[in-house]
């Protein structure tokens, strides 16, 4: 299209196009602008998150009933009572409603003829999974999409675009399905949970408005990037569309933060009293003790998820291919996607234990129950699924190497990582201390198994998991060199060092893992540093520098994109299916660990529900969930194919690829 | 199996009916021999498959509230179906083999997680009314130590927990490692020591460097032993025995919350019975009900003082809410039945979230049903153990879980034995029982 102006006719629709942006950003982020300052000044009429303006004046009304009746009056105080924050331990104006008491009946708690808390929690598992999704495939093509910009290699720049045009495809579909799944979470709500829902808005009601108006922008944003994509394709509008994205991530953020501030509110409530009164701070509402490490593990968890989630898609369409070319692509797509779910996978457990160790700060009982008290088998599901997922992404990688000409060379020495995970999973999963009834603790003669008891304490579980995770950077270091030598003049001291560095590492691990059985537990507990700055030192040392190495490295053959076996894209669907199942589990634990309680400890659940249930029916429910949204999400795949069709993906048929190049992709959407 | 078989059938029969329909169509329609013979197969392939998923749904349906461990055998149905689809079906065999794995593996994992042992975290626990003033120091003792650990004598069972939920952190046996929080052997004696310790600052809550001085403002510090134990139990943070304090906190701040306070809000008087257990135990005098409330007293401001009120007891599980005195109407309205059942012969009893309760007809009959785990012999042991455990049988099309589980702790003897016999006597097509 660009070819049909002029360049001064050109020049003249860019400035059109900037003007429109901008004014369509002001339009789109004015109603939040508004809502913040509202919100600063009190929400208005009355005060934010408290009742409503006529109650206050009743309440006024009352207080100066009862000022003329001759009672203790003395100005101001009288009329509106304060309140003792229950976290932050300030004192406030008591302008909410307290907590509502709830009864086991139909006012409370009305219900169908089955249990409505699962129905809830279906609800809301799906809409977080498609939240989820698209929160994080936007940051996906915001990466991406740069990648494309700042490379020099014009192939490869239009592959990149290409791609990162695919994923946002792929999430406009779940965006809207995410908004219809989230007015179903609201009316199950509304209709199952009225009381609790009612208290829970009259907190939050300012944020709620701000978070709906957000939604609103990131929509607007979304669709003028998405439908903009190829207006915006060169020069400097392409940076003005970079920048809608980063835009578009950052609402995306702040939406996430807003949802999550509600559930951390739930477990850890502060800015309210002992009654559950709103003392007038809206800040200490959203500012939970658990908020901050919330949103950490948040936006890594949804970016590991939606890595997992266009990877698998990616792995659908290697399988369904009926080309060469198309095959090439979507091993290649299925590969990045991967790549980053997994980078943001890594972390991921060190952001849990930040969360784990303000839960502990928070109320220690409540960190017993997750870790050692009813939640705890939970936990050694968690431990098997982080297994799973690791030696699921090691496996992809050994497959992987099979494309690569020289890979050969490294697959002789897999069956003794195989060794090494499959140790590490078998002591990483093995329980110490087990919740059990009397009859169990009888039968087994105390609380520790007689034999498994002497194993499975948290130093060697911690060398278990973090030999898993040095394995993996070992195998990820291997696929770098899958078709590279490295001829740097310090290649051979390199190696040496490389080989010495992992070894030292892991004898440090296991020797602290096993140090951990001679020494008190609290002591034991410290093991974990040095063991986990061994891992981390493998892998923010140990990466760069075989970077390093192979710069200019010498080409032992090209990447066979495509040529993988279909096995590694199970590979792929076990690792998607995998971390589904394992969101849902972390999400049911982090939601029961609050028992029987709606707001922790000022709230009571009084429902026919407020029990917890077994794991295996927990099993059950997650099962039916994560089944639930890849049926559905398959569907939205299959919608994205059908505005595909036109799409027409060109690369080499016959000749191989050259290395991470290729293949050529579409050049229009 | 076979029932399984033929409610599967019930559920999809028109679906079974139409695919047959559709082969007949096929033979009649086609002529082409091969065509035919792929049509006539790809169909019967269909039909086993869709079976398999009627199986799926029919064990997911029936077993979803009765037997949640038999729920993988759905999930094992269709991923049989998807691979089966998969392998027959090529235009959609990448899409079928891809959900029949993420099938199998949702189903190894559920698989798994009923594999493991199965913990059921159980209802809050009820407010019940206990005179303790006028115990005896064995009886204040006992009651103690049930706050303690769930039970008299559970203090040797080591995990056993009760309301109070106190050994979750600390431990009560000497030599027993306690990390989170100090071990309470031989506490009586030893709060006297801790009294004196230089950081604890007694009658000078100002120096302490704890965040929190004393327990309200003008409370001051323990005194006694008795006062020290009290202030330990109201205001943690007042004084943090050295290394159990939060992490990071230097000991200013204690991770223990206040007893009085969600979420284990004991009265005063369940301290004293705790208090009472950890002299007792120890072989030594307790200073006695009214001196351990006191000393509460003394660090908790009255108003902060947990009661158990009508409103609790009705939303928390409360006091008997019958006690067998009332009129069979009355009794039945106030246990609450009519809510979800209908009871003939009771006004106002025509519930229909539970099922119509002719027990003197249905009891037998439920008992002889192959589905039936319970222990009843009898048509009133069936009454009284759907009572107390409604899970030991669920009636057919009624979802488990729907009938609290705590009647045994809202009736007493008297009602409970009142309600059995009347249902008892309520039998189809006979006179409805006489009334009080």
């Amino acid at each position: 299209m660009g070819r049909l102006f002029t360049p001064m006719t050109r020049g003249k629709k860019r400035f059109s196009a900037v003007t429109a942006l901008i004014v369509a950003g002001v339009f789109l982020t004015l109603p939040i602008i508004l809502s913040v300052t509202a919100m600063a000044g009190g929400g208005g009429g009355g005060s934010a998150g408290g009742p409503p303006p006529e109650v206050l004046e009743q309440r006024k009304a009352a207080a100066a009933a009862a000022a003329e009746a001759g009672e203790s009056v003395e100005g101001e105080a009288v009329k509106i009572e304060t309140g003792r924050d229950v976290y932050y331990k300030t004192e406030g104006p008591a302008i909410g409603m307290p907590a509502p008491i709830t009864a086991d009946n139909e006012t409370f708690y009305p219900r169908y003829n089955f249990e409505s808390r699962v129905l809830l929690w279906v609800a809301n598992q799906q809409h977080l999974y498609y939240g989820s999704f698209v929160l994080a495939v936007p940051i996906f093509c915001m990466c991406i999409e740069f990648a494309g910009m700042i490379s020099k290699d014009k192939a490869m720049a239009k592959k990149y675009d290409q791609l990162a045009y695919d994923f946002i495809r792929i999430s406009l579909t779940a965006y809207s399905l995410t908004a219809i799944l989230g007015g179903i979470l609201i009316f199950t709500f509304l209709t199952l949970y009225p009381a609790f829902f009612g208290y829970l808005s009259g907190i939050f009601r300012p944020v709620m408005h701000i978070y709906a108006l957000t939604f609103v922008a990131e929509s607007g944003v979304l669709y003028i990037y998405y439908y903009g994509w190829d207006k915006m394709r060169e020069g400097v509008l392409k940076w003005v569309h970079l920048s809608m994205c980063v835009i578009l991530n950052v609402i995306g953020t702040v939406l996430m933060f807003l949802a999550n501030s509600w559930i951390a509110f739930m477990m850890s409530p502060a800015g309210v009293d002992e009654q559950g009164r709103y003392l007038g701070n809206i800040w200490h509402v959203l500012h939970t003790a658990l908020w901050n490490p919330l949103n950490v593990h948040r936006i890594l968890g949804n970016m590991a998820f939606g890595g997992g989630v266009v990877a698998a898609y990616a792995a659908y369409r290697f399988l369904s291919s009926n080309t060469d070319e198309e095959r090439a692509h979507y091993d290649w797509m299925g590969y990045i996607a991967m790549s980053l779910g997994v980078a943001f996978l890594i972390p991921l457990p060190f952001a849990g234990y930040w969360l784990m160790r303000e839960v502990y700060a928070y109320r220690q009982q409540m960190g017993i129950t997750l870790m050692g008290g009813l939640l705890a088998w939970l936990f050694i599901i968690q431990a098997t699924m982080i297994g799973i997922l690791f030696l699921t992404t090691n496996y992809y990688l050994w497959q992987a190497l099979g494309r690569m000409t020289g890979g050969e060379r490294f697959q002789k020495y897999i069956k003794y990582l195989v060794f090494i995970l499959v140790v590490g999973l078998l002591v990483f999963i093995t329980p110490h201390t087990i919740v059990m009834s009397p009859a169990e603790l009888k039968a087994m003669g105390g609380q520790q198994h007689p034999v498994l008891g002497n194993y499975g304490v948290m130093s060697a579980k911690n060398g278990g998991i973090n030999a898993i995770i040095m394995t993996t950077i070992l195998s990820f270091i291997w696929y770098q060199r899958g078709n590279k030598v490295p001829t740097v003049s310090w290649s051979k001291f390199g190696n040496i060092f490389m080989g010495c560095f992992f070894v030292v590492a892991q004898i440090n691990n296991i020797a602290l893992a096993v140090y951990g059985y001679f020494i008190p537990a609290n002591v034991r507990i410290g093991l974990s540093v040095p063991q986990v700055a061994g891992t981390l030192s493998c892998l923010l040392l140990m990466t760069p520098l075989n970077l390093a190495m192979l710069k200019g490295g010498r080409q032992l053959g090209p990447i066979r994109w495509g040529q993988i076996p279909p096995r590694s894209q199970y590979a792929i669907i076990m690792l998607a299916t995998a971390f589904t199942w394992m969101m849902g589990l972390m999400g049911y634990i982090r939601s029961s660990v609050r028992l029987f309680w709606h707001v922790n400890e000022v709230m009571r659940d009084n429902s026919p529900w407020a029990y917890t249930h077994t794991i295996g029916f927990a099993a059950n429910v997650i099962s039916f969930n994560v089944l639930f949204f890849w049926i559905s999400i398959m569907f939205v795949f299959w919608l994205g194919t059908l505005g595909a069709k036109k799409v027409v993906i060109k690369g080499p048929v016959s000749e191989p690829i050259p290395a991470g190049a290729s293949p050529q992709p579409a050049t229009s959407h | 199996m076979v029932e399984l078989l033929a409610r599967a059938w019930d559920l999809g029969w028109p679906i079974m009916v139409m695919l047959v329909g559709l082969l007949v169509y096929f033979q009649a329609t086609i002529k082409d021999p091969e065509r035919k013979k792929r049509a006539t197969f790809q169909t019967l392939i269909g039909i086993l498959c869709m079976f398999l998923v009627l199986i799926a749904v029919s064990n997911y349906t029936h077993n979803f509230e009765n037997d949640p461990g038999k729920l993988p055998i759905s999930l094992v149905m269709i991923t049989s179906m998807a691979f089966i689809m998969g392998l027959y079906f090529v235009n959609i065999s990448a899409l079928m083999k891809i959900g029949g794995f993420m099938f199998f593996v949702a189903a190894a994992l559920s698989g798994y997680g009923n594999w493991l042992p199965q913990v059921e975290g159980g209802f809050p626990p009820p407010v019940v009314k206990l005179d303790f003033q006028s115990m005896s120091p064995q009886q204040l003792g006992d009651e103690g130590e049930k706050i303690i650990f769930g039970g008299i004598g559970q203090s040797k069972t080591q995990g056993a927990i009760g309301k109070g939920q106190c050994p979750l952190c600390h431990g009560f046996q000497k030599g027993f490692l306690s990390e989170r929080a100090p071990n309470l052997f031989n506490i009586p004696a030893r709060a006297s020591e801790q009294l004196k310790a230089p950081t604890y600052h007694m009658n000078d809550a100002a120096a302490r460097n704890t965040e929190q001085k004393e327990s309200f403002e003008g409370s001051g510090t323990a005194t006694n032993a008795q006062e020290y134990i009290a202030e330990s139990h109201a205001c943690p943070s007042c004084f943090v025995v050295p290394g159990f304090g939060v992490k990071g906190s230097n000991d200013t701040v204690s991770p223990m919350p206040r007893i009085h306070k969600p979420p284990i809000s004991l009265q005063l008087g369940e301290l004293a019975a705790v208090d009472t257990w950890m002299y007792t135990r120890e072989g030594v005098e307790s200073p006695g009900y009214d001196a351990i409330v006191a000393s509460y007293e003394k660090f908790i401001p009255e108003a902060d003082r947990p009661v158990a009120t009508e409103g609790d007891e009705e939303g928390k599980g409360g006091n008997m809410l019958v006690d067998g005195s009332e009129s069979h109407d009355d009794l039945f309205m106030g246990a609450g039945c009519p809510a979800c059942h209908t009871i003939p012969g009771i006004e106002g009893a025509t519930g229909k979230v539970g099922p119509e309760l002719w027990e003197g007809t249905n009891a037998p009959k439920r008992m002889k049903d192959a589905g039936y785990a319970g222990k009843a012999k009898t048509t009133k042991e069936y009454i009284t153990e759907s009572i107390l455990d409604p899970s030991a049988y669920v009636v057919t099309d009624f979802p488990d879980n729907q009938m609290p589980k705590d009647f045994g702790l809202k009736l007493t003897g008297g009602a409970l034995s009142k309600i059995v016999d009347y249902l008892a006597a309520l039998e189809e097509g006979k006179p409805l029982p006489a009334k009080e």
